[in-house]
């Protein structure tokens, strides 16, 4: 049987650091799956070596049962799978609706030079995050954090993607913000998207997920329910310190 | 693609202006303005290259002398006509290109400009000891055929040439492939992430700008009509080109088309009143002063001086 996303023993190691320690999980279709553990547990590594910005030192990863190890990043995104990043990364001279186009833009230079943006297509995606009409022109400079996480939301939707990887998505949000990224985050879930949330905010994240797996060290200390894992003492020691 | 009917109105303005320009002004300023169009040219292509994309280049004469010496040495030494010795030229030069874009594969930043002066030192030493029986040597080339003669006329040639390329890379610039190229510069990881492969953006970026700056060397060798590695391979040629891109207003197209202008001038100007190198301690103060101003430079002043006047006239309106 093949997943839409599966690791199979896969090891990171900078220099004497192994960032990911033997890591083999799958993701199942249509399932939100939390990645949850203390800070410098690998969680984000595990993010990079998905789409292909740092090479595994060994193992595989498996993207609907075709081994993408070796794939650059744009052919993995072309097969479905993007990210947001923890802190956003927009074009910073460039519009809300510019921003969006980059997503939207084909893998294909001859196409770029040819045919005209889809506005209405940008438009939408824009709106589909929760911007306003008047905040289509804004530059990044004037949004908020909560404005660059729904900008970043909407560059990555824009690729039609069929599994996301959220990164901190809640990190420096207001209350209000949170539960309009959570509430953009259920709509996608209720669409069939797989999704892989790594979040600090575990009482945000509970009810977005249907699984959690926690990590420490670059290993998995424990899979399964977010209760179960949530009463695992290992993962308790993990973020609590102590034995 | 953006295009409003006011940006066709002011480039027809300024084709007609240019156009009229040979009976309103004396030769010698014509010759000027000659320098001003290739150096325009040659910071087109610098900017869609480092403007757009942020890899900056320290050795586009690299590219510019690639353009230059193959067509003069194809017509001069070879008999060659200019018709065909030109495309040869920026056949050579977007080769060299590809050469110039391995680095950036690797390497971005600082280093990435230390590798490209490289490219140019390297280029200067070998033009000297390799072949000088076809490079000329140290002393280069003269002699060389010229595509026409006359201000008037070269005027008309290196006008119509830089007016072509500015104009074409306007368009390029507004479809998404001048966008692609823009988000490099503004963030490269957030490209990839979008989903593209930016190495295939990357090389056309390189490769375009290497056809922009063959071409423009070898119609510039055909002008001058003579050709010599030290005013090629040049540290002063290099900066001319980038603060030209730079003061004019970089990732723009007009920008450094004022920046040339701006520049040649200048040391025109000057040339009477400080004949010796002191005349680039002046340009250099007020590239310094621009840049603390308004480090996107004069356009941007331009546009920022337009909308104040308008936004006056709106409030003064009833």
């Amino acid at each position: 049987m093949s997943y839409p996303l599966e690791l199979k023993d896969v090891v990171k190691r900078f220099g004497g650091l192994t960032a990911t320690n033997h890591m083999s999980f799958e993701v199942n279709d249509g399932e939100s799956l939390g990645l949850i553990g203390p800070n410098g547990a690998g969680k984000t590594t595990i993010f990079s070596l998905i789409m292909g910005e740092h090479r595994q030192t060994s193992g595989e990863i498996l993207c609907n049962g075709e081994d993408i190890s070796s794939l650059p990043t744009y052919a993995r995104i072309g097969r479905g799978v993007c990210r947001t990043y923890q802190i956003p990364r927009p074009f910073s001279e460039m519009d809300v609706l510019e921003n969006i186009r980059l997503g939207l833009m084909p893998n294909n230079l001859w196409q770029m030079l040819t045919r005209n943006p889809d506005r209405y297509r940008e438009i939408e995606l824009a709106l589909s995050v929760g911007f306003s009409e008047d905040d289509l022109h804004r530059h990044p400079a004037e949004l908020s954090m909560g404005d660059l996480r729904k900008l970043e939301l909407a560059r990555t939707l824009a690729t039609d993607p069929s599994i996301m990887l959220l990164d901190e998505v809640f990190a420096g949000l207001t209350a209000g913000e949170i539960a309009q990224i959570a509430e953009l985050i259920n709509k996608k879930r209720a669409e069939g998207m797989t999704l892989i949330i790594v979040s600090h905010d575990l009482r945000s994240l509970e009810p977005l997920i249907d699984r959690a797996i926690a990590m420490n060290h670059g290993s998995i200390v424990a899979e399964g329910s977010f209760a179960k894992v949530m009463a695992d003492p290992d993962v308790r020691a993990s973020y609590l310190g102590g034995e | 693609m953006g295009i409003r009917w006011q940006h066709i109105a002011l480039w027809l303005a300024f084709i007609v202006f240019m156009l009229a320009l040979p009976e309103l002004v004396s030769k010698g300023t014509l010759r000027t303005i000659i320098f001003a169009n290739f150096l325009a040219i040659f910071a087109i292509s610098w900017d869609v290259l480092s403007g757009r994309t942020g890899y900056i280049s320290f050795g586009h004469p690299f590219l510019v002398g690639i353009g230059a010496y193959t067509s003069a040495i194809l017509s001069y030494r070879f008999g060659f006509p200019i018709a065909a010795s030109i495309p040869l030229a920026v056949i050579a030069t977007m080769i060299g290109g590809t050469l110039f874009f391995l680095p950036a594969l690797r390497i971005r930043g600082s280093y990435f400009a230390l590798v490209t002066l490289a490219f140019m030192e390297l280029m200067y030493q070998l033009v000297q000891v390799i072949r000088p029986d076809l490079t000329g040597g140290t002393r280069g080339m003269s002699g060389i055929e010229t595509i026409t003669r006359g201000a008037v006329n070269n005027y008309y040639l290196s006008f119509s040439l830089m007016i072509i390329i500015a104009l074409a890379m306007w368009l390029v610039m507004k479809t998404r492939l001048g966008t692609a190229l823009s988000a490099i510069g503004m963030n490269e990881e957030s490209v990839r992430g979008s989903g593209l492969d930016t190495t295939k953006l990357k090389l056309a970026a390189f490769m375009i700008a290497a056809f922009i700056a063959g071409l423009g060397g070898a119609f510039y060798v055909h002008y001058l009509g003579s050709i010599a590695p030290r005013a090629l391979f040049d540290i002063n040629f290099l900066f001319t080109i980038i603060v030209a891109a730079l003061i004019g207003g970089a990732s723009t197209i007009i920008g450094p088309m004022i920046g040339a202008f701006f520049l040649t001038f200048l040391l025109e100007y000057l040339r009477p009143v400080l004949p010796g190198a002191e005349r680039y301690f002046i340009y250099g103060g007020i590239a310094l002063i621009l840049y603390m101003y308004q480090p996107k430079g004069i356009y941007e002043v331009a546009k920022q001086g337009w909308s104040r006047l308008r936004a006056a006239r709106a409030g003064a309106g009833p």
